[in-house]
């Protein structure tokens, strides 16, 4: 089947196998910033936004998201670029494995979550073995506070 | 040479590329035209493998080939695989010895032509009868998992060994501890079981292998250590070892694995076997199940202590279940380093410490993150905290006696110039005494509440650990663009930090900005022999090479390229500790275990990067509190029964217990950076002070891992069922009746 879609922004076009899952959409047309994790939609390391929604990528039928606005990792340095810097900058992460889907799911926050509990309820579908998740609930608190103009921008 | 200006600590040198998607990682790098391979794997724990019937595979288009160890052997001979004891096929021959053993492989043009081609090879089977209790195989009549395995290259067993003997070792003396503890006031005898694990990196292994002309291999992928996988491809292979080149790649976590189970070396040799390129990707699943879990344990733990509670001797059997081939296992005793040093933190008359590994019909068992020393320091801490109620002093007391303090010798003999058991025990007790601050966890202040009507309960455990003086490594450094300067080195960024550590020490021994200077991995063709990570072994050995390579620089006047090898150092090694005050509440219902905060003390000398450092304390105590209270592959009936992250649960953002850290600052470390190392430290007591926890919120003792709910409820609740029996039995037997039975010469476990 032929998807029509946009990602990151720009207009995507692939020819895809109907039982294709999103993430193998993504990676086969380059977008390497999405990981493989577990491919059960446990680990989160697949996540990025469909129409503004988190999603676990590898569970995601292709498509599904027909006439998407998907957005990966690689969109996010202009799409939500203090959420970037806020992992930059407070070390929210150590091998990097779960780092993209920890920060799409980031720039998924709405307004409303604004504590340390909000912040781990809202990543607790997000894995990291390495962090001890301090330093990444630290980015995610960051991240909304610049957003909430709080911070300025470095 | 000295730094020449103050150390800056900036970003991450991979954290940019890392935020942005932009760092390749080893799936990341397709190679053009290169065949996918997917690997048939053995349903059964133990058989004859009496067909391979491979037509309906081939007869799908765009498989290509499917290869069975007959093939690999008319090409390669007949070599078997391994680090240190090579004892494992890449595929099996004629029989296979665990559930997810590779018994062919099929390529295809896409990984989804060969994955669902590899559905569809029959593997007849005669099954024999498997061997899944680590304890049994080694009694003599247990059935064999391999016949002559001291014939092995590398065996550390000989014929008088028990049949199924991976690795024996003994450390101490047995006549002398028996001799002290028959006039110890108190001893208790227990036994502490764990269950098998997994290392739980997120990103599955993955390699890609390609020919090169003049018979050589490129191989790309999943390596901690890419010049001990050259050495072990190239001698399975038959190759010289420069015919075999390990390229660069960055690690999505490893924690002790990665480091070369046969896949690897089966990917290049199914590259030369198809003279064409050659991608073998791992599901998580596969990689969970099928390559190299935790050893489960069994540890039989004696410890004595006089009237007043001064501890005397402590007496350690343990049986690991090694699994079906030692071969993933990384040195020479083919044994678990953890266990050896074991006695490590205590003044002590007498130690005896035996470790045994024992073939069975389960999937090879390798190394996690301070190998051996979770399991051992679970059942030891616990034991004392039963030796403490024994001895009717309380459980700090009883550690603050006999703890190891400057100038003792410990009960190996080496007498340490810094020992500060003591100061790093009351740094824990104290930060768990005092009120939540609101830095310690993100900037809310979080903590976990306590549910009403839970019980609540405190405990603490102890681990020292040594760090060893730098050991073997290589770095280049050359003059880049623009006035740049890069730095060359031959292991993978893992998460630590080390490229981050090896920029910032270079700019400060060179004076130079770091933003100038570029870290690169090389592949193994460009520098000389470096062991690669693991053993908490990096940072102390960078910082140490980076230092003379500085030195070398400068005297060449930094025009051309300088490249140094450094030798192992031959200072002694430094003493760090690690307290951990655990604070739990279980609810009585349910029997479900809260950990609400673990306090951990950690005896630091120099911190190179505060954030990087805590980090690693973090994320260890996360690891040790995933081992204490949710993760289990379930091996049983010859299968692992947790075969992927929804069964296997690690801990989540909102599982994790409040976490503080206190550093013991000013301490002495190894090297020209004075560090200690704190990669293996903090994953290693939180078990036992969960447990003592746990013991002191239910009045029970939990001996065996994980602290499941139901295993708690059962013990609560006394109903009939295994558990409960275990469990209430052995408390019903408290003291009185126990000790008598020890003084009388009693002996349980695995003896």
């Amino acid at each position: 089947m032929k998807l029509h879609a946009r990602v990151n922004g720009s207009p995507f076009v692939a020819e895809v196998p109907a039982t294709s899952s999103l993430l193998e959409v993504l990676r086969g047309a380059g977008l390497t910033g999405t990981k493989e994790g577990c491919r059960i939609g446990v680990c989160g390391v697949c996540t990025v936004l469909v129409d503004d929604r988190p999603v676990s990528s590898c569970l995601y039928l292709a498509g599904c998201a027909s006439e998407a606005d998907i957005w990966t990792v690689e969109g996010m340095a202009e799409r939500a670029p203090s959420v970037v810097d806020a992992f930059v900058e407070c070390e929210g992460m150590q091998c990097g494995i779960c780092t993209p889907g920890q920060i799409v799911a980031v720039a998924s926050m709405g307004p409303d979550v604004r504590d340390e509990n909000g912040v781990r309820r809202y990543l607790s579908g997000n894995l990291c073995r390495c962090t001890g998740y301090g330093t990444i609930v630290d980015a995610a608190l960051d991240a909304q506070a610049r957003r909430r103009g709080e911070v300025a921008p470095t | 040479m000295t730094l020449a200006w103050p150390r800056v600590v900036g970003p991450r040198v991979d954290a940019r590329d890392k935020a942005t998607g932009a760092t390749r990682y080893s799936a990341d790098v397709e190679s053009e035209g290169a065949l996918h391979a997917a690997v048939v794997r053995s349903t059964v724990p133990h058989a004859e493998v009496l067909a391979v019937d491979a037509s309906a595979a081939l007869a799908i288009r765009g498989v290509t080939a499917v290869v069975t160890a007959r093939d690999l052997e008319r090409r390669f001979g007949d070599e078997l695989c391994g680090r240190r004891v090579r004892d494992m096929p890449l595929l099996a021959r004629d029989k296979v010895r665990f559930p997810g053993e590779g018994i062919a492989v099929v390529l295809a043009t896409t990984r989804r032509v060969a994955e669902d081609a590899a559905a569809l090879v029959v593997v007849e089977y005669r099954e024999l009868p498997p061997v899944l209790d680590a304890l049994g195989a080694l009694e003599p009549d247990a059935p064999r998992v391999h016949e002559s395995p001291w014939r092995y290259d590398g065996a550390v067993v000989d014929p008088s060994d028990p049949p199924n003997l991976q690795s024996g070792l003994v450390e101490g003396d047995l006549v002398a501890v028996d001799e002290v503890l028959g006039r110890a006031a108190h001893v208790v005898t227990r036994t502490y079981r764990t269950p098998s694990g997994y290392q739980g990196y997120l990103e599955p292994q993955c390699w890609t292998a390609s020919p090169r002309p003049g018979g050589g291999v490129a191989l790309l992928g999943t390596a901690k250590a890419p010049y001990r996988l050259r050495e072990q491809t190239a001698k399975t292979l038959g190759l010289a070892l420069d015919a075999v080149e390990v390229e660069p790649a960055p690690l999505g976590g490893d924690f002790g694995g990665k480091g070369g189970v046969v896949d690897p070396t089966l990917c290049a040799a199914l590259a030369l076997w198809a003279n064409r390129p050659v991608r073998l990707a791992l599901r998580a699943g596969e990689d969970m199940t099928a390559t190299d879990a935790r050893h489960p344990s069994v540890v039989e733990v004696r410890v004595g202590c006089d009237a007043d509670g001064t501890l005397l001797a402590l007496r350690v059997d343990a049986v690991f279940d090694g699994g079906a081939y030692a071969a993933v296992k990384p040195i020479p005793s083919a044994n678990l380093h953890g266990m050896a040093e074991c006695a490590l933190g205590y003044r002590l008359e007498a130690f005896f410490v035996r470790s045994r590994i024992a073939y069975t019909t389960t999937v090879p068992k390798g190394h996690m993150r301070a190998p051996g020393a979770p399991q051992a320091v679970f059942a030891i801490e616990s034991a004392l905290d039963e030796l403490a109620s024994a001895a009717g002093v309380s459980p700090v007391v009883l550690r603050r006696r006999s703890v190891l303090a400057g100038g003792d010798r410990d009960a190996y003999g080496h007498v340490w110039d810094e020992a500060r058991g003591t100061e790093t025990l009351d740094a824990a007790l104290a930060a768990g005494d005092a009120a939540p601050r609101p830095k310690d966890r993100g900037r809310s202040g979080w903590r976990r509440p306590a549910p009403s009507g839970w019980r609540r309960g405190r405990g603490v455990a102890l681990y020292a650990r040594p760090t060893a003086p730098p050991a073997t490594t290589s770095l280049r450094l050359a003059p880049g663009d623009d006035g740049r300067l890069v730095v060359e080195l031959p292991f993978p960024e893992t998460g630590t930090g080390s490229h981050s550590v090896v920029r910032e020490e270079l700019a400060a021994s060179l004076g130079v900005d770091p933003e100038r200077v570029e870290v690169r991995q090389v592949s193994t063709a460009s520098l000389p022999y470096d062991p690669g990570v693991g053993a908490s072994r990096v940072t102390v050995g960078l910082t140490a090479a980076v230092r003379q390579l500085a030195g070398r620089w400068s005297e060449s006047g930094g025009t051309e390229a300088v490249t140094i090898e450094t030798g192992s150092g031959t200072e002694p090694p430094a003493l760090s500790f690690c307290a951990q005050v655990a604070d739990v509440a279980v609810d009585p219902e349910t029997g479900q275990v809260l950990v609400l905060g673990v306090v951990t003390a950690a005896d630091v000398a120099s911190v190179l990067r505060p954030r990087s450092h805590r980090m690693q304390i973090d994320g260890g105590a996360v690891m040790g509190y995933g081992f204490a209270c949710l993760e289990d592959l379930l091996e049983g009936d010859g299968q692992v029964w947790a075969t992927n992250l929804a069964e296997f649960r690690l801990p989540t953002a909102q599982d994790v217990p409040s976490l503080r850290t206190v550093l013991v600052e000013g301490g002495r470390g190894v090297g020209p950076a004075n560090v200690k190392a704190v990669g293996e430290l903090s994953n290693v007591p939180t078990a036992a002070a969960i447990a003592n926890a746990v013991a002191e919120a239910t009045g029970r003792r939990f001996r065996q891992l994980p602290l499941t709910a139901e295993r708690v409820f059962w013990a609560l609740h006394g109903e009939a069922g295994e558990e409960a029996g275990e469990e209430a039995g052995e408390e019903a037997g408290e003291e009185a009746g126990e000790e008598a039975g020890e003084e009388a010469g009693e002996e349980e476990g695995p003896a």
